[in-house]
């Protein structure tokens, strides 16, 4: 694989990127995820370019050259990607507030989601097999509407946990009705 | 009466289990019969003379035909009568329970207090019989209504009234007797219980048919005297039953009339992209002689009429009333539907323009109510409809419905000029309105002035589009996250979008390229206020509060 940073625990992030002005409101301390995210989205997608790459190689050798563009696609996405996510890893973040959860994703497209505590309804903790083995897991926020898009990936299991709980607790003393 | 009846003592706790009309498996299910009996006729007509035949064949066997249909039959009414003595349902304070199912039974459970609406459903079969169904609409993804049916229809009503003033907080009695005094009950608080609070009603448009109206929603029209005694005749048709229902009164609001409806209609560019498609059609056939590409036109065709159609026939004979119970809209020519969104349930309201309706100046108000669903393009969509088509000063009615109060710094006359600016108004004549900045220009060349929001002490303002001009406002306690975007191109001219999430529906509320400091602002404030708000809402059971 590439050489991936591959750092102990999760670190209290720097601001990922430098900070502009919207995208970091005053008075906030970001957390950063584990890098280890940037491992499980890196072996994923290889998995999925991989097919058409050995496809396209094979097919290119017995029949006809051309098939070195089926081969070449998929290995020029994944060459972007291998530069790309790590950058996107770091640019991840969130942050507690006394009343609501921000969530900061995104370098050529940004995105902030502030999710007040007591519009919460559920919290889910997610891990697939690659993410266990990794030792990371995603936090999801569920509001009532269907467009929150409030999620955090690539968390070390014990912050998963500890966050499950701690906005589970906070959104009880806060629930409000819909 | 047999719907009267209950389901065994012991079923619950307490709870007084009732049955639903037994015609009720046929009105469900009469599609499927009548599915068996066309595709069976269908066998039987494609091939007269082999069933003749194949008749006097079985001549002989007779007996074993007639059986097959008699126990085949039987089934069927076997069937439908376990099915009809496993639906029951019951109502307590805090709940309604419904349970039904033969082989999977299911039992189901709606909080009052979390109610988002009861809608009183009549398909066209269910018309014939003076059927209804009872739909207590909550919170909780596509299939999640409580569908109590079918009913006599002044069963429905009664019912109705029932659930709505438990849902409302007041302790109904469970007996005839009592009835009387819970519709003192509700019919007292109207001037607490709605936040019209008197003067503030500036919405209400001087003029226009609903002014004239009795008892139109005008300012401080009646604080103290609700017109007429509860019950309105007019909205329960067949009413002369026994009990006077413990109904709430309500006033009408305003109603549209088939002919505006219908010229609305007329004005949809669908309409006229589909004759155009037809005239061209029609030249081909007449040049080429084949008709074969009618054959293949007829979908589209087909499917602009069905639209059409149901547009018309969903809000056909659309009327709007207040009542201390919420917003009581009643609309449909074939299957028709009364439904009352208590106050506090509506998440958002839009009013849209399209160019086709510039002239007479109409509006189409729209509502999200959790529970109803009913994102863009789906089937059910005149649910989510608070007024189909109307003249500017009944959709400003409509949106008084929703927000009695804007809560305006300034009075009526500002409140009335905010709202002409929302509606219309763009960058060169705000007075209320954040905008795209001139930068924004390259962007969204043709509606960047009119991207903009506004904020009052209740709701906020996001106004946008310029040939279909839109407008969405979202009561501030009623916001469910807020997100804060920017692309790349954006980020060169220092832009970003707000968007408000609200639950799903028609209404999905946005302010596009802001400035992207005023953005940030304007995040940070409305989370601020829409905590502020929401630690002040009102109650879930809306009379609650009051008594």
């Amino acid at each position: 694989m590439t050489s991936i940073p591959t750092g102990p625990e999760p670190s209290p992030a720097p601001p990922a990127t430098p900070s502009t002005g919207p995208f970091d409101p005053p008075g906030v301390t970001w957390q950063g995820v584990s890098p280890r995210l940037v491992q499980a989205r890196l072996i994923s997608a290889t998995a999925t370019t991989a097919v058409p790459v050995v496809a396209g190689v094979v097919l290119a050798l017995v029949l006809s050259p051309w098939f070195w563009l089926l081969a070449g696609v998929p290995a020029a996405l994944l060459l972007w990607a291998v530069l790309l996510v790590p950058r996107q890893v770091r640019a991840i973040g969130y942050a507690e507030r006394d009343d609501d959860l921000l969530i900061r994703k995104g370098i050529l497209f940004r995105s902030l989601v502030v999710v007040p505590y007591g519009r919460m309804q559920f919290v889910d903790v997610e891990a697939g097999p690659l993410d266990r083995k990794l030792g990371i897991a995603k936090v999801q926020l569920h509001t009532a509407s269907a467009n929150t898009d409030a999620d955090i990936p690539g968390l070390v299991p014990d912050e998963a946990e500890r966050l499950r709980d701690r906005l589970s607790a906070r959104g009880e003393a806060r629930l409000a009705g819909l | 009466m047999s719907t009267e009846e209950t389901a065994g003592p012991a079923a619950g706790a307490g709870l007084r289990w009732r049955r639903v009309h037994p015609v009720t498996p046929f009105v469900r299910g009469w599609a499927v019969i009548v599915a068996v009996l066309v595709i069976g006729s269908q066998q039987v007509l494609d091939d007269v003379a082999g069933a003749l035949e194949a008749a006097g064949e079985i001549g002989s066997f007779w007996w074993i035909v007639v059986l097959a249909i008699v126990l085949f039959v039987g089934i069927v009414f076997g069937y439908a009568a376990l099915a009809w003595r496993m639906t029951a349902y019951a109502v307590d304070d805090d709940a309604a329970h419904l349970r039904k199912g033969v082989l999977f039974r299911q039992q189901r459970h709606a909080r009052l207090d979390r109610l988002q609406a009861v809608d009183v459903r009549q398909p066209l079969l269910a018309r014939l019989f003076g059927l209804a169904e009872l739909r207590l609409e909550v919170a909780g993804g596509a299939d999640s209504a409580v569908a109590i049916g079918f009913l006599k229809e002044a069963e429905a009503q009664r019912l109705r009234a029932d659930l709505l003033a438990r849902a409302a907080g007041i302790r109904a009695g469970k007996t005839s007797p009592a009835r009387p005094s819970t519709a003192d009950a509700h019919g007292a608080p109207v001037p607490a219980a709605e936040p019209v609070a008197g003067v503030d009603l500036p919405v209400a448009p001087p003029g226009g048919d609903t002014a004239a109206a009795p008892g139109a929603p005008g300012p401080a029209a009646e604080t103290s005297s609700v017109g007429g005694p509860a019950g309105e005749p007019e909205d329960a048709p067949a009413a002369g039953e026994d009990v006077a229902p413990p109904e709430a009164p309500e006033r009408p609001v305003y109603e549209v009339p088939p002919s505006r409806l219908l010229l609305s209609l007329l004005r949809l560019p669908g309409l006229w992209v589909a004759v155009l498609f037809l005239v061209g059609l029609g030249v081909v056939v007449a040049m080429t002689g084949s008709f074969g590409v009618l054959v293949s036109a007829a979908p589209a065709v087909l499917g602009v009429g069905g639209y059409l159609f149901q547009r018309f026939a969903g809000e056909f004979g659309f009327r709007a009333a207040l009542s201390p119970d919420g917003i009581r809209l009643r609309h449909g020519l074939l299957e028709t539907r009364a439904q009352t969104i208590p106050p506090g349930r509506v998440q958002a309201v839009s009013l849209t323009q399209g160019p086709w309706w510039r002239g007479p100046d109409w509006w189409r108000v729209r509502v999200t109510v959790a529970g109803y669903g009913g994102a863009e393009g789906s089937t059910d969509e005149s649910q989510n409809v608070l007024l189909p088509v109307g003249p500017r000063s009944e959709a400003l009615t409509a949106l008084w419905l929703v927000l009695p109060d804007l809560e305006v710094p300034g009075g009526p006359d500002e409140t009335l000029a905010l709202l002409d600016e929302a509606l219309t108004g763009d960058a060169r004549t705000d007075r209320w309105f954040v905008t795209s900045p001139r930068r924004a220009r390259l962007l969204d060349p043709l509606s960047w002035r009119r991207n903009g929001y506004a904020v009052t002490g209740r709701a906020l303002f996001a106004r946008g589009g310029r040939w279909v001009r839109h407008l969405e406002v979202v009561p501030h306690e009623r916001t469910q996250s807020l997100g804060l975007d920017q692309g790349p191109w954006q980020r060169r001219r220092g832009l970003a979008s707000v968007a408000l999430h609200t639950t799903p529906g028609p209404v999905s509320p946005a302010v596009h390229h802001l400035d992207a400091d005023e953005a940030a602002r304007l995040l940070g404030e409305q989370s601020v206020r829409a905590r502020a708000a929401r630690a002040h809402a009102g109650p879930e059971r809306w009379m609650e509060a009051r008594q």
